[in-house]
């Protein structure tokens, strides 16, 4: 939102003179505009500044200008411009912008769980027809599914990846610790990192702030609880069951006995605990290590003390984790609709999913999966990956994100509160959006 | 109504129109029209700029308004719906008590603090007020985001300056959350609120009490009264329009809050606990895509706001046709 202001007007001017050129054009083909380029009428002018949203550091350097040089070769005389926006606050940016005409960016990046709602909403142009060319069966599945409603495709997959641990290799040597192969090693071994290393005082043997529901809900699948189920139409809150319970409250224990984070902070930024020496473990996404080998950011001193692995279960197989991620759209008001597709389809492409993955995120592209490597961090990516679950696909989704309920529910668990209560408080909360 | 000039100069007779009577000036009527003509365009934008939104909002508290309408689907009228369902919900009930308090303790301490501020402005020397009067400029000119991020930053229960001082000085606030506990969160939001409307409230007292007479206050001061009684008697009563008009912006003002509370939530606390209106009509329309039920949400506030500031509102009417 920096410079929505200048961007506003340049934006009105763009579309005055877009407005000048399809005149124009329109008056100097007359009447014989038959065939040829065609669909000028729905797909857009030939050439336009195509406005791409992508969020957060997630998409690498690399990757952002083989985008921008690739669609400006290919598409001679238009031009793309990427906008970076924050994660924090994205449904509500999604919600004002993309339903006024003028305003709207051409193509976005959604969060994977916040994809169902806006597809559902009719936010989105239908990609459908375009599917097979983009991937077809070779794309991720379960972010096909989160990008469709009623048997359309308004958001194809962008990358996925799931969380796993770091861990600082020369710490749990000091407190004579091996890799955990259970939840309840993992937990132990939290506790006792935390124990052996009384200062600082904001230590964490697992690092583990209170807003930080996307890895709290790993322990509630865990436990063989759920978060949402869909009965005949109607959503119902899971959390109250025993099983979720007792996962929630391992939750609980690991916010108040093990982690040192803000009992009500964020999770986003854990490169900077990290690097003040205050973390032995913490769950991140795998870019989070670019940002710690980074001189600038991060602490390259420490990179070489940093281990991985996909966090346990309780049958030692990896514990089914929120498998985060992006999915890609093309805004239903957008003028630009042919150049928009052509950018989805780069972003798509063999060459730009070859650069995700080699940064650690798994690409959209299931055949692609190899490229990731075989150093540790692609062992843990992958060992994550097969067990990692999404989040209730109920249309209404993002709307449980808008109001901040699990966040709510979680900073009030790492205060203390008692879980059965907060529980039941998130289940009714849930419910009252999800059957709006 | 200066701008209205009735021309002095003697009428010259001008010569009769044939077969007609005698014109000797323009028409009265149209005179009396140019006030508001020139009324017009502040009218037209005012119309523009308020009357569509507010007609707009009422029309959207009639309807179930939600994300798909937003992009186009066509939306269900639903009479008095969203007014029963919001009027029913006990958490409306909490969102009221809870803003009206923090508006009532935000416009006070804003006041005594801007009023003291604007009374020590008289009795300083040159160069302090100079210093004093660029300080208060500088908060009251930062943008709202920027303040709230610092003040986030100086109450960081991990990095704060705040808890490293408190620690220091021998108390336990090693990681102590500001913004978990509800009551200390508004303390927070107090501190943020309060901290960039006082230059405001200081500014424009210390002009108005450049308008009473010196002589006045020296006149009280020879015939016995103490600083207290000169404050009561002669000060307040020589500002005391101008008093009740910042007073009655101070509520509007304090009653709407929003940015502070909103980017505050995105640091710590519980959302739930620490909503105020003004951040519960935008989660319910923007985040959660209710608009109806937002629209409805504001147009209760509307309402709310207009019961405060009545009786400041009849008052200072009063007091014009008083004087």
């Amino acid at each position: 939102m920096r410079t929505s202001h200048t961007r506003s007007l340049r934006r009105s001017l763009a579309g005055i003179s877009t407005a000048a050129l399809v005149v124009l054009s329109l008056a100097a083909c007359g009447s014989d505009d038959g065939d040829g380029e065609g669909g000028e009428a729905d797909g857009g002018p030939a050439t336009a500044d195509i406005r791409v949203w992508l969020n957060g550091a997630d998409t690498p350097q690399a990757a952002r200008d083989y985008l921008k040089t690739e669609f400006e070769k290919e598409n001679p005389g238009s031009t793309l411009t990427i906008e970076e926006q924050q994660w924090e606050g994205l449904v509500e940016r999604l919600t004002t912008t993309l339903s006024s005409k003028t305003e709207t960016p051409d193509v976005v990046e959604i969060g994977n769980t916040q994809a169902a709602t806006f597809a559902a909403a009719g936010a989105f142009s239908d990609l459908s027809d375009q599917l097979d060319e983009l991937g077809g069966d070779d794309l991720l599945p379960g972010f096909v599914d989160a990008g469709s409603y009623e048997g359309k495709t308004y958001a194809v997959p962008y990358y996925a990846g799931g969380k796993y641990v770091f861990y600082r290799k020369d710490l749990f040597d000091k407190a004579g610790l091996a890799v955990p192969t259970t939840t309840q090693e993992f937990v132990d071994a939290a506790a006792t990192l935390k124990e052996d290393n009384p200062k600082p005082a904001n230590f964490s043997g697992f690092w583990f702030p209170g807003q930080d529901w996307r890895n709290a809900v790993t322990f509630v699948w865990n436990a063989g609880g759920e978060i949402a189920t869909e009965d005949g139409g109607s959503w119902s809150g899971q959390l109250e069951t025993a099983e979720s319970q007792e996962g929630l409250q391992q939750v609980q224990d690991l916010m108040q006995q093990a982690s040192g984070a803000a009992k009500d902070g964020n999770e986003t930024d854990p490169q900077i605990p990290f690097c003040a020496g205050e973390v032995g473990m913490m769950s991140a996404p795998g870019w989070v290590n670019g940002l710690i080998e980074d001189a600038e950011a991060g602490c390259p001193e420490l990179a070489d003390k940093i281990g991985v692995f996909a966090l346990p279960g309780s049958d030692g197989q990896p514990a089914p984790v929120l498998l985060g991620g992006s999915n890609i759209a093309v805004a239903k008001n957008s003028p630009n609709q042919d150049l928009a597709d052509e950018a989805v389809a780069i972003m798509l492409s063999d060459g730009y999913q070859t650069i995700l993955a080699e940064n650690g995120l798994t690409p959209a592209r299931t055949s692609l999966a190899d490229l990731l490597g075989d150093d540790q961090f692609a062992t843990a990516t992958i060992a994550a990956a097969s067990n990692a679950k999404l989040t209730p696909a109920a249309p209404g989704w993002a709307k449980v994100e808008g109001a901040r309920i699990l966040e709510d529910l979680f900073v009030e668990i790492a205060n203390g509160g008692d879980v059965a209560e907060l529980a039941k408080e998130a289940d009714d909360a849930m419910e009252e959006q999800l059957n709006s | 109504m200066a701008l209205v000039v009735t021309p002095e100069a003697p009428v010259v007779p001008l010569p009769e129109a044939p077969g007609g009577a005698p014109r000797r000036r323009r028409p009265r009527g149209l005179r009396g029209l140019t006030p508001y003509v020139l009324m017009v365009p502040a009218l037209a934008a005012l119309a523009l700029a308020l009357g569509y939104p507010l007609v707009r909002q009422v029309a959207l508290s009639f309807q179930d308004f939600g994300l798909e309408q937003q992009f186009g689907a066509p939306a269900e009228q639903v009479g008095l719906d969203n007014y029963r369902a919001l009027l029913a919900d006990s958490y409306l009930w909490t969102l009221v008590f809870r803003t009206v308090a923090f508006c009532l303790v935000n416009a006070g301490l804003t006041l005594v603090i801007g009023l003291a501020i604007a009374l020590l402005l008289r009795s300083m020397s040159r160069s302090v007020r100079l210093m004093v009067q660029s300080a208060l400029l500088l908060a009251w000119a930062m943008p709202v985001i920027s303040a709230v991020t610092v003040w986030e930053w100086l109450f960081d229960s991990q990095y704060g300056v705040v808890n490293w001082l408190l620690t220091r000085l021998g108390g336990d606030y090693q990681g102590h959350s500001w913004l978990i506990d509800p009551l200390s969160f508004f303390l927070v939001a107090t501190l943020v609120v309060v901290w960039m409307s006082v230059p405001f409230v200081a500014f424009t007292l210390h002009a108005a009490l450049l308008g009473v007479a010196d002589d006045v206050v020296e006149a009280a001061e020879v015939d016995g009264a103490g600083a207290w009684q000169r404050l009561r008697h002669v000060l307040l009563p020589g500002i005391r329009p101008v008093l009740l008009v910042v007073a009655l912006l101070q509520i509007v003002w304090d009653l709407r809050v929003f940015t502070q509370i909103y980017k505050l939530q995105g640091a710590g606390g519980v959302t739930r606990e620490t909503n105020l209106l003004g951040t519960y009509i935008y989660r319910s329309g923007i985040s959660e895509g209710e608009f109806g039920t937002a629209a409805t949400a504001a147009i209760f506030m509307l309402a709310l706001t207009v019961v405060l500031t009545a009786p400041y509102v009849v008052r200072m009417l009063r007091e014009e046709r008083e004087s």
